[in-house]
């Protein structure tokens, strides 16, 4: 028999790990609807993030400031985005557009293999936690693991202050305007290479952040990155690339249906249902739910 | 005689490296003039004004603005200059409002909001349409709106010179002979000089003050409108298009 409270808890659940990938799929999303590139090394971002949330709290500020560590990190994570971008992807865009997905794609590949290894060579192939002496928080008669409501806490603030950039600030307004004609935006006189680099940096770092967010729950290792990045795909195709509500949207329904169908089929399966609901969109809606027509950053 | 405010002096530029689309191309615009650029397909008339925008870089030859070189420079550097350039492609953001399409055309004063401010009220006088629709997005404007907002956009920052690539292109002749009106009271309000690259040229040499005629990359004729009748720009095209 399904409890309501069983049925409750799943829910949110779902709705709070649906966020975190969210932020993942934001960054994939966002930088696609600005630059019209993939960068496939996403989830390298989001494994750095993790590497500097462990390295500051078990270094230096303790655990007791992990909250401190989580912006510093994502700060970091946006740091290293803008010297990528300046010193990777900015001479591709200087190349005609026909070439410029095959050099991204080629690039963000590389750069995938290259962190990957660094990772590897530098921290080994061990598992790191950055722990948490968060205490479980009731939700009514529910328990519910501290790190994973920080985490999902957090991921809201992150969002909430994403979209207040985007939809209150010059900056934002020249993002939109970015997503939506690229030489419309140099005709207004606007640097579309320092957008471009904005762009990048805030994908990353929003990946970076999940990273940290999730360290205590998914651990830090070289390749932690995998999973949320095939997530954060997943996202994409549901919401349709490029689309910003999309993304959130399509988030919070692939952590719903992963969440109930593990608790109430079987949790043996539990990736595979997010597959089922892509293969679905894909059959009933190729351009995802919010296709090429949500595409307004 | 009038000082020169754009001069395009023997360039060379490409898409594609030993491709040149412009094959030693010069040309003077006098302050406050109208020139208008025509010529056959593939003569290098649109990439002539993408090239003086900065969104082609020339290998060879030079391009001043007011007495400084500007070839090679980045469009939000020759922005910054006091050069707009409306491209042939409607030229606004459909998801944004028309509002925040005006807001982003004043990108370059952005940090002066007195006069942002000023300036959209001025274009919103200018074209009663835009603010009655200030709330709508862009994308829900009929042709001949949207034509209005790219030309108002380029309008905010009051530009010395306005290069405005095939406006009319794709309009009914009741809203193309608007379009024309459009580029009209701009260039009086700011005021400002054009360099207008068209097709449609037996409505736009009404509007002309001066014309060159493109071919191959180069110009093939100039002079004022007045040497340019209907006869003498049919015969001028035959030559080219026969070789």
């Amino acid at each position: 028999m399904f409890s309501t409270e069983l049925v409750v808890q799943t829910v949110i659940s779902g709705v709070m790990i649906g966020v975190l990938y969210a932020l993942m799929a934001l960054g994939i999303t966002f930088i696609y609807s600005i630059m019209r590139m993939i960068n496939w090394a996403m989830g390298e971002f989001y494994m750095i993030g993790s590497y500097l949330q462990y390295a500051l709290v078990a270094l230096l500020l303790g655990p007791d400031l992990w909250w401190l560590a989580i912006p510093i990190s994502a700060a970091g994570v946006f740091a290293f985005g803008l010297v990528v971008q300046w010193s990777l992807l900015k001479p591709i865009f200087r190349k005609p557009p026909e070439a410029r997905d095959d050099y991204a794609t080629v690039v963000t590949l590389a750069l995938l293999l290259l962190l990957r290894s660094l990772a590897t060579g530098l921290a080994g192939p061990n598992q790191f936690s950055p722990g948490s002496n968060l205490p479980v928080v009731m939700v009514g008669p529910m328990p519910l693991a501290g790190a994973r409501v920080a985490a999902f806490v957090f991921a809201l603030a992150a969002l909430a202050l994403f979209y207040c950039l985007l939809r209150y600030s010059w900056y934002g307004l020249a993002l939109r305007a970015t997503s939506q004609s690229r030489i419309g935006v140099q005709t207004a006189g606007i640097d579309v290479q320092g957008v471009d680099r904005i762009a990048f940096g805030v994908g990353v770092a929003l990946a970076g952040l999940a990273g940290a967010l999730l360290a205590p729950v998914f651990l830090v290792y070289p390749t932690n990155g995998l999973i949320t990045t095939v997530k954060g795909f997943e996202i994409v195709v549901i919401g349709g690339l490029g689309s910003i509500p999309g993304a959130l949207i399509a988030g919070v329904l692939l952590g719903l249906i992963e969440s109930l169908g593990a608790a109430f089929i079987d949790s043996a399966y539990q990736n595979i249902y997010g597959f089922a609901l892509v293969l679905l969109i894909l059959v009933l809606r190729p351009t995802g739910l919010f296709g090429e027509r949500g595409r307004e950053a | 005689m009038s000082a020169t405010l754009l001069a395009v002096d023997d360039i060379h530029a490409a898409y594609q490296s030993g491709v040149d689309i412009l094959q030693g191309m010069s040309l003077e615009v006098p302050v406050g003039g109208f020139v208008l650029v025509i010529g056959p397909n593939g003569a290098g008339k649109s990439t002539l004004l993408k090239t003086v925008f900065g969104l082609l870089a020339p290998h060879r030859g030079g391009i001043s603005f007011d007495g400084r070189a500007i070839a090679g420079l980045a469009p939000h550097e020759v922005k910054r200059l006091g050069v707009s350039y409306v491209p042939q492609e409607l030229n606004t953001f459909p998801h944004l409002t028309v509002e925040e399409n005006l807001r982003i055309g004043g990108w370059t004063i952005r940090g002066d909001h007195a006069r942002l401010k000023k300036r959209i009220a001025r274009v919103y006088e200018i074209f009663p349409v835009l603010a009655e629709r200030r709330r709508d997005k862009a994308g829900s404007l009929s042709g001949g709106q949207g034509r209005m907002l790219s030309v108002a956009r380029e309008m905010i920052t009051e530009p010395r010179l306005m290069l405005v690539d095939e406006p009319t292109v794709g309009l009914a002749p009741n809203l193309a002979e608007q379009v024309y009106e459009l580029l009209q009271t701009a260039r009086k309000a700011i005021p400002t000089t054009v360099l207008l690259v068209d097709q449609n040229v037996s409505d736009a040499l009404r509007h002309a003050e001066e014309v060159v005629m493109m071919n191959l990359g180069k110009v093939k004729a100039a002079g004022p409108v007045a040497e340019f009748g209907e006869a003498r720009v049919r015969d001028l095209i035959q030559e080219c298009l026969l070789g």
